[in-house]
């Protein structure tokens, strides 16, 4: 005889469902793939590269600040699918947090501990009323000392996993799968494989060819270790490579 | 805890005097991946599933089982978000323990103050219980022992046990196969064949964990080609 939903709040804070789930987070879930963007992001065996789509609404807009791609330090990068709001926040406390982590243990913030910081603060906000989840998913990207290249996914639920591939937004099913195959003998990819992956793979699932200027392309390299974000010359280039390679 | 705006628990009595939060709370462990621990006479293992979204995830940036001392390590089934939360806590307070008085907190006092902050969370003003059951295995004066801690904070001492999707089948199988004088080596197998008996798809050593603590009160997480052997010996 339960009373149901406990009086009807669990789809507005987060407290459990009767089935045991978490309504507010799958409707950041929601709200992430509600943005109409989608990302992608490729590791290779000597870089990382990711991509996303740069819709700007209006031709008043000035293009250079509509952005979903943030280095957070020199050597680490942030790609935020979602709400742009919430993508400003995390990312201003993001760097906030890596700041403070080189001050105080005196060593740049590895690629993990920023996506756990941030995987840990997404938690804080699932199990808290007073804040609503974030609707933004983050990848983080940058060379691990030790590991290489690194590209992890933080969603609203906490979870956070390294990939050697992945995508978010509204055709990410669609381009998980494109991965898949491309993945599935676990190849190396140089960085032009890299970044062209990740670029026909975002071609193929929206099914358009884009100009450069239609996308923004965030890579990280182990020769140099930092981020850097695309121009678009340097787009353009590797766009006539994938299609003369057609 | 939480905004003053909050200060009221959302974790209340239902007219039959049931908290259904934390009934909610345990049909989300229910759903999540199957977990189990054996004790055994000279020893204690934990094993679980590790199935992950995507063939793209990098399965070792993963890593369910978590060592809380060197003699304790511990796994859940349920959220792993709010897992993290609670290792973290439970690392922290073994050693303040520690500190305080200079000797390895005792299994049975890091599982109480574990079992406390659980229970806080179904009390406290604006939160909600945490979305896990743990199963802690360690190795102290008092011998192996193997705790389950459940989200509203209630813990018991166990010869074997199950949590998640698979856990009544789990029991009964760990129930036939049970003996009192089994050996840590007899008890990694049962362990595996448990695993094995609701796992959907094929068992391989990518996708499962297994931990273990022996005489030597160190607890340890098998690598893939350990892990390897005992299914070979398995089949």
């Amino acid at each position: 005889m339960s009373r149901g939903s406990g009086g009807g709040y669990d789809r507005h804070i987060t407290i459990f469902s009767p089935e045991g789930r978490l309504y507010q987070v799958e409707y950041a879930f929601k709200a992430v793939k509600a943005a109409g963007i989608t990302s992608i992001g490729v590791r290779g065996s000597d870089s990382v590269c990711v991509v996303t789509q740069k819709k700007v609404p209006d031709k008043l807009l000035d293009q250079s600040s509509v952005t979903h791609l943030f280095p957070i330090t020199k050597y680490l990068g942030l790609l935020a699918t979602g709400m742009t709001a919430d993508a400003r926040t995390l990312v201003q406390q993001a760097r906030n947090e890596a700041a403070e982590f080189r001050h105080k243990y005196g060593y740049e913030m590895p690629v993990d501990s920023l996506a756990r910081w941030i995987a840990d603060k997404s938690q804080v906000y699932t199990q808290h009323a007073y804040m609503r989840p974030l609707g933004v998913v983050a990848m983080v990207l940058g060379i691990d000392e030790e590991k290489g290249p690194q590209l992890f996914k933080c969603d609203p639920a906490g979870h956070f996993f390294g990939h050697k591939a992945t995508s978010v937004g509204g055709k990410e099913q669609e381009a998980i799968n494109f991965l898949e195959k491309k993945m599935k003998n676990d190849p190396a990819f140089s960085f032009e494989e890299t970044v062209q992956t990740a670029i026909s793979a975002l071609q193929s699932v929206l099914q358009e060819d884009f100009k450069a200027s239609e996308i923004e392309v965030g890579v990280v390299r182990k020769e140099d270790r930092i981020f850097k974000v695309l121009t678009t010359e340097e787009i353009d280039e590797h766009l006539t490579a994938i299609s003369e390679r057609d | 805890m939480g905004d003053s705006q909050y200060s009221f628990s959302l974790t209340t009595f239902s007219p039959s005097g049931k908290l259904v939060q934390i009934e909610h709370a345990l049909t989300a462990v229910g759903s999540g991946q199957t977990s189990l621990g054996i004790k055994a006479a000279n020893g204690v293992v934990i094993a679980t599933e590790k199935k992950l979204p995507s063939i793209l995830v990098d399965e070792t940036s993963v890593q369910k089982i978590q060592i809380l001392t060197p003699n304790i390590g511990v796994v859940y089934s349920g959220m792993g978000p709010d897992s993290r939360v609670l290792v973290r806590k439970s690392r922290k307070q073994a050693e303040q323990y520690f500190r305080l008085y200079k000797e390895p907190i005792p299994v049975t006092q890091l599982v109480r103050e574990t079992a406390t902050v659980m229970q806080e969370f179904t009390q406290s003003g604006g939160v909600r219980p945490f979305g896990v059951s743990l199963l802690v295995a360690g190795f102290d004066d008092k011998g192996p022992q193997l705790y389950q801690v459940d989200p509203s904070g209630s813990y018991f001492s166990w010869k074997a046990s199950a949590m998640g999707k698979n856990v009544s089948n789990a029991k009964t199988f760990l129930e036939k196969r049970y003996t009192d004088d089994m050996e840590l080596d007899d008890a990694v197998h049962t362990a595996i064949l448990t695993l094995k008996e609701g796992f959907e798809g094929q068992i391989s050593s990518k996708n499962i964990e297994i931990g273990v603590i022996g005489n030597d009160k160190t607890f340890k997480i098998l690598t893939p080609s350990e892990i390897e052997d005992y299914l070979q010996e398995v089949e």
